[in-house]
């Protein structure tokens, strides 16, 4: 489904205008700045810089919120190896092995690997997600009813399985973020629901406030808690030193392995960039001549989870633009920016806006090369904002969320969605429950009524009918090898370990 | 300070009558006029996601009468300790006072508010934290009425 060089052309001539390559800088920096002070991720970040993209054009507006994306899951890395605490989930994994070389005097060295990792994964996933991106938007053009309904149903269960410790907890909020998609006009007949009379519930409850809400209001109230915490580091150890041909070489198997693991676990909805990392430093660790070195200031431990954590984001980026199926949260809320541009992501966008396409496929590959020059001058002003303290961050936080908001709508209904959310995402949060599911299935509540509707409709009330589709069924099998594929070969092994031991 | 385990028996009780009452607010749905007759009703699929979540809801409170905990939270609390639970607290409480603020007088009096009094709920003691906070709300102020031409109410 290639568009024709001429639209490459277009969309290299839109990237090349000297305001899009502002703010493409301009992403990287704030999105390195809000990844490196804890607690603050990309799904944060980007919602925060919302409101100032709704008077860009809408290329321009991606483009920054791609580079947030990007750097801020990267920046996560520079407070998880300076003062051990993670500035993003995603950087948790990095924590063991990269504050370790840090304490050992080694910093510039962690750093440096982080950048080159992040990096190398980054280019990796946009290469895929160039490559991937076009065949299935060709393939998804042909999806009915039943094979979105088998995608929303997949997406679900796979995002709960991931994000928590307790299948029923992340059921529930899942549930929860679906039901709230209810409230507002019928889409198919225009039936009132749980609008309570007021005309502003109309359309539901708005996409963008609710994910604002739960992410970045939730996060401060989080952070008000430990807010009095005081971070120190020994910052004589901050000059990033890349690692070499010959060192990156040495690595090449851990760098494809993690950069291939992060795009498959992009693409797949869920807590992509945490789990990736976390995927890929057991793997390397699991395939190393010397595991017992992984937790001690390893070099494979932080280059494996840096590397899969960035790879994530063009994974991400494939439901998301050839299905409107978000694939990580920070996607989701992504998701909200294309909306409020008026551009609905799915497999006719890439018909409708090739431009558009090739603007974030050759944007991002951009961000990636300019990352490694803009982190190497950046990381050491950027690591002394690990030093701003939270009670300042708070505050922050919360004031430009209401304005945020309040300027994207100029609706005060939708602060009061902000604010609600926010309460909300707090107390599932307090109680041990992942808010990945809520803010997932608040994206996907809409496909997944419509579609079970509608294949309801066409199956005439038969069940069996929802499989009698290739696509459909394809993506069932493959949801039923994702929740019983581990047991069943941890049930194969361990029959497979008795009969060894009986001989 | 508050378990876990009493947290979510009471937050699951909460969602279960919650659950009910939409539930029951989904009956008076009504769809006038020819579209009253295609597909299924309105009602169908908020009802079908109560019951499911009303479903999770019980596992969850069996999970924690039966077993003490669900997933990794045995024997933990909601809070670290007193003070992290009235910081937390108290800065929501600002956070609705804030948005009350501006629904009942204007944008500009929460404006001020917001910094020092997030600040005073977490117990910040520094008058140079205050004043930054002060000057952090006037730069927002004109970051969005300046450069972005928003006009607050």
């Amino acid at each position: 489904m290639f568009a024709g060089f001429d639209v490459v052309a277009q969309s290299i001539g839109q990237l090349a205008e000297p305001i899009t390559l502002a703010l493409l800088v301009g992403g990287i920096v704030l999105g390195l700045i809000i990844g490196v002070l804890p607690g603050l991720g990309p799904p944060i970040a980007i919602a925060l810089a919302l409101p100032f993209t709704f008077h860009l054009e809408p290329i321009a507006a991606i483009i920054l919120l791609l580079g947030i994306y990007s750097a801020a899951i990267y920046g996560g890395s520079i407070s998880a190896i300076a003062v051990g605490i993670p500035g993003t989930g995603a950087a948790i994994a990095t924590v063991q092995d990269g504050n370790k070389m840090f304490k050992a005097g080694r910093g510039g060295e962690a750093l440096g690997l982080s950048l080159t990792g992040s990096i190398i994964g980054g280019l990796f996933s946009v290469i895929c997600l160039a490559f991937i991106a076009p065949i299935l938007a060709t393939v998804a053009i042909k999806f009915g009813p039943r094979e979105f309904l088998a995608i929303s149903v997949f997406g679900l269960v796979v995002v709960v399985r991931v994000a928590g410790e307790s299948l029923s907890k992340g059921l529930l909020v899942g549930g929860l973020g679906i039901f709230l998609t209810t409230w507002g006009l019928d889409e198919l007949n225009g039936t009132e629901r749980y609008t309570f009379g007021s005309y502003h519930l109309y359309e539901g409850i708005p996409l963008v406030p609710f994910l604002v809400g739960v992410f970045a209001v939730s996060e401060v109230l989080i952070g008000a808690e430990r807010a009095l915490q005081k971070l120190d580091f020994d910052q004589t150890s901050l000059t990033v030193k890349l690692p070499g041909f010959r060192k990156l070489m040495k690595m090449k198997d851990v760098l494809f392995r993690s950069s291939a693991l992060g795009t498959v676990i992009g693409i797949i909805p869920g807590e992509g960039a945490a789990v990736a990392a976390f995927f890929a430093y057991s793997e390397a660790k699991r395939r190393s001549k010397t595991p017992e070195k992984f937790g001690t200031g390893h070099e494979e431990g932080i280059v494996a989870p840096e590397t899969a954590n960035n790879a994530t984001v063009g994974g991400a980026l494939v439901p998301t633009l050839t299905l409107g199926v978000p694939g990580s949260p920070a996607a989701a809320v992504l998701l909200g920016a294309f909306l409020i541009h008026g551009l609905a992501p799915g497999p006719k966008l890439f018909a409708e806006r090739p431009d558009l396409m090739y603007a974030i496929f050759i944007g991002l590959f951009i961000i990636n090369v300019l990352m490694m020059v803009i982190g190497l001058m950046a990381i050491r002003f950027a690591a002394k904002l690990i030093q701003v303290p939270t009670t300042f961050i708070v505050p922050t936080v919360l004031l430009l969320s209401f304005v945020g908001i309040f300027s994207v709508s100029n609706s005060f209904f939708n602060v009061g969605v902000l604010l609600g959310a926010g309460i909300l995402g707090y107390v599932v949060r307090k109680l041990g429950y992942s808010i990945a599911p809520l803010s997932i299935g608040f994206v996907l509540g809409p496909i997944l009524e419509n579609s079970l509707r509608q294949s309801l409709v066409i199956a005439d009330g038969s069940v069996g009918e929802f499989f009698n589709t290739p696509i459909g069924l394809g993506i069932y099998a493959a949801l039923a090898l994702t929740i019983f594929g581990g047991p069943l070969v941890g049930w194969a092994k361990s029959k497979m370990f008795a009969r060894a031991e009986d001989a | 300070m508050i378990t876990q385990r009493a947290a979510n028996i009471a937050f699951n009780i909460l969602v279960i009558v919650a659950a009910v009452f939409f539930a029951l607010e989904a009956e008076t749905f009504k769809t006038s006029g020819l579209l009253a007759s295609t597909g299924l009703p309105s009602k169908f699929f908020p009802q079908l996601m109560l019951a499911f979540i009303g479903l999770c809801s019980v596992i969850v409170i069996g999970a924690y009468v039966f077993k003490g905990y669900a997933g990794t939270d045995k024997g933990t609390s909601v809070f670290e300790d007193g003070g992290a639970a009235r910081r937390g607290l108290l800065v929501l409480a600002v956070a609705v006072a804030c948005y009350l603020t501006w629904s009942l007088w204007s944008f500009i009096p929460m404006l001020i508010l917001i910094g020092p009094a997030c600040a005073l709920a977490m117990g910040v003691r520094s008058a140079w934290m205050y004043v930054s906070l002060l000057l952090m709300s006037g730069i927002v102020y004109l970051v969005f009425t300046q450069l972005l031409n928003v006009q607050f109410t």
